[in-house]
């Protein structure tokens, strides 16, 4: 079962035309522990917790995958470029090493 | 009466050396180092990214991090690489490793043509002062790589 998760998508610049490069920034609530950490009222080590792998998906078709490993810092960000061939939907789907799989989507909306 | 004071003794210290034991194994794994998930040197990541083929030093990628991090739990890093990125001929891996935390790997970011440019930006954790590298992989199978030193005052991956 999948947590609902806090994340965005963010295209820059705001205005752009079919053809151009626009940077396309995701950024997500996760803790991100590395399993090195205390919880300091019980002593014991807080297991590892992070984000393992993520994809870009254009209208269903993946134009980027990355793993992810728990060095990243928390909150996550995650920013690669994209050249728009057309109106669509840009998809992000992430995992994360518990097994937790979630998905966030963003219209690309090109003008001209 | 030789006998039973004998197997008392037997008894007596079987029960001491059970409440001992533990006690002894929890001090042994005390003093072991706490191992990471991923735990993996610099050097091995490399070899398994590049499967030991050569990775050259190239100022085709520029690396953007800050001199000094103030906190090392959040460290920007980008990576843009100036290459094309057409079908026949494209950045196809950028991998961001560091050079002295448990786990060197951050990211392995496989792109495509449809990215349009070789770039990638992300914020890392740093446990203290080292490099950080950018390891880039060309569709011809090219390995490339630059890397680029980070103070940092307070590590940040505890």
């Amino acid at each position: 079962m999948a947590e609902e998760r806090k994340s965005m998508i963010k295209i820059k610049p705001k205005k752009f035309k079919v053809g151009d490069i626009v940077k396309v920034d995701f950024i997500v609530i996760h803790p991100m522990e590395t399993g090195m950490k205390k919880d300091k009222k019980t002593g014991e080590y807080i297991p590892a917790h992070y984000i393992d792998s993520v994809t870009f998906s254009f209208d269903g078709k993946p134009f980027t995958t990355m793993k992810s490993w728990e060095t990243i810092s928390t909150n996550p960000y995650y920013s690669v470029n994209f050249k728009v061939p057309a109106k669509g939907k840009i998809t992000v789907d992430y995992t994360d090493n518990s097994g937790e799989k979630n998905s966030k989507s963003k219209k690309v909306k090109p003008k001209g | 009466m030789k006998r039973r004071n004998f197997l008392q003794g037997l008894l007596l210290s079987s029960t001491v050396a059970m409440t001992v034991s533990p006690t002894l194994l929890s001090a042994e794994e005390k003093k072991a180092k706490k191992v990471g998930p991923n735990d993996m040197d610099y050097k091995t990541a490399e070899t398994a990214i590049s499967a030991g083929k050569e990775v050259k030093e190239s100022d085709k990628i520029k690396l953007t991090v800050p001199e000094i991090a103030e906190n090392g739990a959040v460290v920007p890093v980008k990576v843009e690489v100036d290459h094309p990125m057409e079908e026949s001929n494209f950045v196809k891996a950028i991998h961001i490793l560091n050079t002295k935390n448990g786990n060197a790997r951050s990211a392995d970011v496989m792109l495509t043509p449809m990215n349009g440019k070789g770039y990638f930006a992300t914020r890392i954790k740093l446990g203290g002062t080292q490099e950080v590298v950018a390891l880039v992989e060309l569709s011809d199978g090219t390995f490339l790589k630059t890397a680029k030193s980070v103070k940092v005052t307070i590590g940040g991956c505890g």
